[in-house]
């Protein structure tokens, strides 16, 4: 998906950098604050904020089964006859009053449990547990593939933005940006699996199988980061320590890859780091095009179906993991970034 | 000419300039027209016989018998199929973006103007739902609320207004700092107006351009889902929907791919174009008003 939305390019809509809170408001003294006590801050507020998530989600859940349908209607299917409902009713506490309910709901999934799937009586939790290293690595394929292209396409873009060449590579970025994912893994299946015959389309069959899921789930941000770079790195090169390293006789190369870059890397980080969360996104619709065995295909399936613990335990874990992607870009951040450091005394 | 030399009468009425500054925003706009001009033939023009097919004319190629894009598996006309989807995925898109734009500048608004507990909680949910993906969201909502219309609409309006919200708290708390708000409270000027009259006009730029980046992700999520075969209902011509038909006859059909993939490209580069082009006009302004 092309969240388009998160990016810097338009200077309108600015990447709030994590910790801080704009600092052109009110500017107080500064001083400098040890790493760790900002670490443990950070991480606190993150985890914090994770436990709101999955409160806010599961209550949100809870409720809209309980107030759009009788679940027990749900569990027992089309074929289930009266007789069935009371049991099942019976079975997973359905008779006793909501608020119970809930509680016990709650106290049940505070510590992970989330009951059985309903498909196949496997454990919920188990069943996305398994899924979960298949996604993983597609995730981390596409990642690093991602920045191998866009750091270098996007500092290349930026660093002379005014030449004929980048403006037609600046063009077709903005066009491949409009273009979601899921239309890129069909034009592909449909060139290399199908005219060309040269990847199979489906599974997980090894390193052959990983490439067009890769390049698919990729092209969901590599855009995008692109852009960002580009802008970051030709607003950089506009900077007066830039013309005081060239004033200094700094070649060209030098300047762009390791002035500037380092520079608009700064930005980059925090939009790669929210787009980890979108990179997931954009996993779930990739595993369903290649028939990957991965978490995302598991949730779309237990949505069709209706199976809601393995939907809940999905849901959850994606939680965690988007919001461990976002704490360690936090953390990258403290260690890069020596600004974020001091703070507003 | 000045401003003296406008008669009174007329002083109040300005010609729309439809020819901007920013070549994006014309192209993007013209784009879009053709676009909202086809949904509107397809809403009041075209007869709904149109898109049944014909089963002795399935999967043409574009050009096939008068069928400028040719025919699916059930030799439905391409051409009216993609306009029969305009008031699902636009519709859908435009709905669910006036929603969330609404809700996050309500809400960014509040969180700019109180200093309580109430900005506290209005940033702790911003800060712990933007960062969640949309459609694990979606996914989860539809699952239980269903699918048809409105379930869809409501569902993408309601998920994604914190990114809004974030980026009409930060605009607005900066504004709220500004003189001429501090005036209009020594004038006793109420917190509505000030935040409706006086504080919004500066963030309509703003807000127009996140409305049109916003209105092209709504569009390729409501698609996602019909892809998914969890958005729009299966017979309906939804892009998303028609994208996931063409997955089994990509040998045989290619077409009936590449013909709801340029309907949902152009729709989503047409917004970006819009987008892009409000933030260059606003940034443009922006610099002559500090020169």
């Amino acid at each position: 998906m092309t969240d388009v939305v998160k990016g810097s390019e338009n200077e309108t809509a600015p990447v709030e950098q994590p910790g801080t809170q704009t600092p052109s408001i009110s500017q107080g003294d500064v001083e400098t604050v040890p790493v760790l006590t900002n670490l443990s801050r950070t991480l606190g507020k993150r985890f914090f904020e994770l436990l709101v998530l999955l409160f806010a989600i599961s209550t949100l859940l809870f409720f809209l089964l309980r107030l759009t349908g009788d679940p027990a209607a749900v569990l027992a299917g089309e074929t289930g006859d009266e007789e069935q409902l009371e049991l099942i009713r019976k079975q997973y506490g359905l008779d006793k009053p909501l608020i119970v309910q809930y509680g016990v709901f709650l106290s049940k999934v505070a510590v992970l449990d989330f009951g059985k799937s309903l498909a196949n009586a496997q454990d919920a939790m188990g069943l996305v547990w398994e899924r979960l290293p298949t996604s993983f690595t597609l995730v981390l394929i596409a990642f690093s593939a991602n920045l191998i292209v866009s750091i270098p396409l996007g500092a290349w873009l930026g660093s002379r933005p005014d030449r004929r060449t980048r403006k037609a590579g600046s063009a077709f970025i903005f066009v491949a940006q409009g273009i979601p994912g899921y239309i890129t893994g069909l034009i592909l299946i449909q060139i290399f699996a199908v005219e060309l015959r040269w990847l199979p389309s489906i599974g997980n069959q090894g390193p052959a199988s990983w490439i067009m899921p890769a390049i698919t789930l990729a092209s969901f941000q590599a855009p995008h980061v692109i852009r960002v770079i580009s802008a970051n790195v030709s607003e950089a090169m506009r900077e007066d320590f830039i013309r005081t390293a060239r004033a200094n006789g700094a070649g060209f190369h030098t300047l762009l890859w390791k002035h500037a870059l380092k520079n608009a890397m700064m930005g980059a980080t925090a939009l790669i780091g929210i787009q980890v969360a979108f990179l997931l996104s954009g996993s779930i619709i990739t595993e369903v095009i290649f028939a990957w065995p991965g978490l995302g295909r598991l949730l779309v399936v237990s949505v069709q179906t209706l199976d809601f613990p393995v939907v809940q335990a999905a849901v959850f874990m994606i939680a965690i993991f988007v919001y461990t992607a976002i704490t360690l870009t936090d953390i990258v951040f403290l260690f890069i970034d020596p600004r974020l450091r001091r703070q507003r005394a | 000419m000045t401003d003296a030399a406008v008669p009174k009468a007329s002083a109040g009425f300005r010609m729309p300039r439809i020819w901007s500054e920013s070549m994006q925003l014309n192209i993007g706009l013209i784009i879009f027209s053709i676009i909202v001009l086809s949904l509107l033939t397809q809403l009041f023009i075209i007869p709904s016989s149109y898109l049944d097919g014909e089963l002795t004319s399935r999967l043409k190629p574009p050009g096939w018998g008068g069928h400028v894009f040719g025919t699916d598996q059930l030799g439905r006309d391409l051409l009216f199929r993609v306009m029969g989807g305009l008031p699902w995925s636009l519709g859908i898109a435009g709905m669910s973006t006036l929603i969330l734009a609404v809700i996050g500048t309500l809400v960014g608004l509040t969180g700019a103007w109180y200093q309580n507990w109430i900005r506290t909680v209005v940033l702790l949910a911003i800060s712990t739902f933007v960062a969640f993906p949309f459609l694990v969201l979606a996914l989860v909502m539809v699952a239980v609320v269903g699918r048809g219309y409105w379930p869809i609409t409501l569902t993408l309006g309601i998920i994604a207004w914190p990114a809004v919200a974030r980026v009409i708290y930060a605009e607005g708390r900066a504004l709220l700092q500004r003189e001429y708000v501090l005036a209009a409270k020594l004038f006793g000027v109420s917190q509505w107006s000030i935040l409706f009259v006086h504080v919004l006009p500066g963030i309509r730029p703003t807000i127009l351009v996140m409305a049109a980046f916003l209105f092209a992700v709504m569009l390729i999520l409501e698609s996602a889902l019909s892809f998914l075969g969890l958005g729009a209902p299966l017979n309906e011509p939804s892009w998303g929907n028609m994208l996931a038909d063409s997955r089994q006859y990509l040998v045989n059909a290619p077409w009936m791919m590449f013909v709801p993939a340029g309907a949902i490209v152009s729709a989503v580069i047409s917004l970006n174009l819009i987008g892009d082009g409000i933030a260059e006009i606003s940034r443009k302004r922006a610099r002559a008003v500090e020169v």
